[in-house]
């Protein structure tokens, strides 16, 4: 009788259950065994920072499925077990339960971890990273009690705390060496926006500063900014970026450049192993260069596109990578790749907080980041999937028809 | 609901129905929507799967509607998730067109999506 085959699904997060999904949608009827870290099923991330984070979510309320749906499928959840090491030459992954898995196929999608600068006193107690909803419970039970947040870091994670712990009616200062909350990823001239966003909501911003050092006996008591600024406060949140969890990849000898390197079909350079998500530094087919995406539709989707592949029906995945992010009553809704740009064009109210900016290179659109204007995602991101040649002026014009201009430059 | 029967409920007249323009009305209470694609019209739940949010102020393209929050799509034919981040697909009601009026089941079709 011929055995059935494996696949294994290393990490169980976002993109290892769209695999999992995808992989039975696909007809594969071998074992298929998810694999995860953390001691629960498959949940929404996201909300880590915001619905929970504030109290109107529950953890029950987070996970993408109920148990019955991994059993119908017959999908086996190996939870609170890490993999310690990867032997490709075996096919095995060891387990820190002292169990070995054997593997016909594997995906590496272990994600991402929070980044821990080595600073003085960044180990007290009351010092908070945000990726796990053990971290956001941890941090959720400290804030209940907090009066006075100090946030380092004000890319998406740092803001979202501060919208939330806001909402909480905590004081927060939000410090970042930036000149504005997530300049790096949207801009100055968004950036500037949110600057506004979040001082009219009352934070407290303090930007072009570092914290150099925090201070506290045992707890947190006081955080030391660069120009010797002393911020007092009983909780930090740092959110400084995080780092792939591709280790265990290069101990076994993949090929890894800051994440694990994939084809488009998601394929690393070991034979049949694959990666997807937060880890992977992956080949982008007709843009021609490899991208790094953090973001939840990406992990989702390559992560259903590998599990396709490892059911043997590959496609090339070349999406127009998008994103999302809400803070108090806005929303952010981002389509394009993480290339850089030569030129912004907002369109919009900047002052009313619903303006969306255009990224273009050469004079072509190549993301577009659209905050609180709904009626202009899809067109949008038709003129970047097109990377559409405009004029500057034609896109900053409110009597523009961004839908009429979209059909005419990108087609049907 | 005037003009409701039990299983099916009168909406609107069909030609009244703009291409790609999405339509509000309620059943029992419920948010719905109504739009037309080509020579079909659809109708589905009003409210979207993945966090809360009015599919009305959203967008139809080709075969789809896209939720103004977070981006998901959903096929209007099968209700099945065509963006993320949704997980879970949109309930999808059958319509019927009688003397010129649009008709929507007041129940949704069965298990759909995938
Ligand atoms: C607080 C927060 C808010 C976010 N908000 C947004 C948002 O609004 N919009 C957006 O687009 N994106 C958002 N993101 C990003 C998004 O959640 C991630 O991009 C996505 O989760 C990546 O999916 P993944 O499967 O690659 O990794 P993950 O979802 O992190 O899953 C990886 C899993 O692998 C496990 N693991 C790691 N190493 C091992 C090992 N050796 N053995 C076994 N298991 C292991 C981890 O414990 C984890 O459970 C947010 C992220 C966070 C943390
Ligand atoms: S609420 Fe619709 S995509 Fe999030």
């Amino acid at each position: 009788m011929a055995r059935r085959p494996v696949s294994v699904l290393l990490g169980a997060g976002v993109a290892g259950h769209f695999a999992a999904d995808a992989l039975r949608q696909a007809g594969f009827d071998g074992q298929v065994l998810l694999i995860g870290a953390e001691p629960v099923r498959p949940y929404d991330r996201p909300s880590l920072s915001k619905g929970f984070l504030q109290g109107q979510k529950e953890a029950d309320a987070l996970f993408f499925r109920p148990e019955a749906f991994y059993r119908e499928r017959d999908i086996e959840l190996l939870l609170g077990r890490r993999a310690v090491a990867l032997d490709v030459a075996a096919r095995r992954v060891a387990l820190d339960s002292g169990e070995s898995v054997r593997y016909d196929k594997l995906l590496i999608a272990t994600g991402a971890g929070p980044i821990r600068p080595r600073l003085p006193g960044f180990d007290l107690s009351g010092v908070h990273v945000l990726r796990s909803l053990a971290d956001a419970t941890a941090l959720r039970e400290d804030l209940a009690a907090a009066e006075r947040v100090v946030i380092v870091g004000a890319g998406f994670i740092g803001c979202e705390v501060a919208a939330s712990a806001r909402a909480l009616g905590r004081a927060v200062t939000l410090v970042d060496l930036l000149t504005a909350p997530m300049g790096h990823v949207l801009g100055d001239e968004l950036a500037a926006v949110y600057a506004e966003l979040h001082r009219a909501h009352g934070v407290d911003l303090r930007m072009g500063r570092r914290v150099v050092e925090l201070r506290g006996q045992g707890r947190v008591e006081e955080a030391v900014l660069d120009d010797g600024t002393r911020l007092v406060c009983d909780v930090v949140v740092v959110g400084v970026g995080v780092r792939p969890e591709a280790g265990l990849a290069a101990d076994a000898g993949l090929a890894v450049d800051r994440g694990i390197l994939v084809d488009e079909h998601g394929a690393t350079s070991a034979l049949d192993v694959y990666a997807a998500g937060d880890v992977a530094y992956w080949w982008h087919p007709t843009l021609g260069r490899r991208l790094m995406v953090e973001h939840f539709d990406h992990a989702g989707m390559q992560g259903a596109a590998v599990g396709r592949a490892m059911a043997g029906q590959p496609e090339s995945y070349a999406p127009v990578p998008s994103f999302w992010t809400d803070q108090y009553d806005t929303t952010l809704q981002y389509y394009g790749y993480p290339i850089g740009w030569d030129q912004v064009v907002l369109r919009g109210e900047p002052s009313a907080f619903a303006v969306s900016a255009f990224y273009l290179v050469g004079g072509r659109v190549v993301a577009a980041a659209m905050l609180n204007r709904p009626k202009e995602h899809r067109a949008a991101r038709r003129l970047v999937a097109a990377r559409a040649a405009v004029e500057p002026a034609v896109l900053a014009d409110p009597d523009t028809d961004l839908r009429a201009l979209a059909k005419q430059l990108a087609g049907e | 609901m005037p003009g409701s029967s039990d299983d099916y409920v009168r909406v609107m007249p069909v030609d009244e129905i703009a291409e790609a323009e999405i339509y509000e009305f309620e059943v029992d209470g419920e948010p719905r929507i109504l739009t037309r694609v080509g020579d079909e019209i659809f109708a589905c739940d009003g409210i979207c799967t993945h966090e809360y949010a009015e599919l009305a102020e959203g967008e139809i393209e080709d075969h789809v509607v896209y939720c103004p929050l977070h981006g998901s799509g959903f096929d209007l034919r099968t209700g099945a998730v065509t963006s993320l981040p949704a997980v879970t697909p949109l309930p999808i009601y059958d319509v019927k067109i009688e003397g010129g009026q649009v008709f929507v089941s007041r129940r949704p079709r069965g298990e759909s999506g995938a």
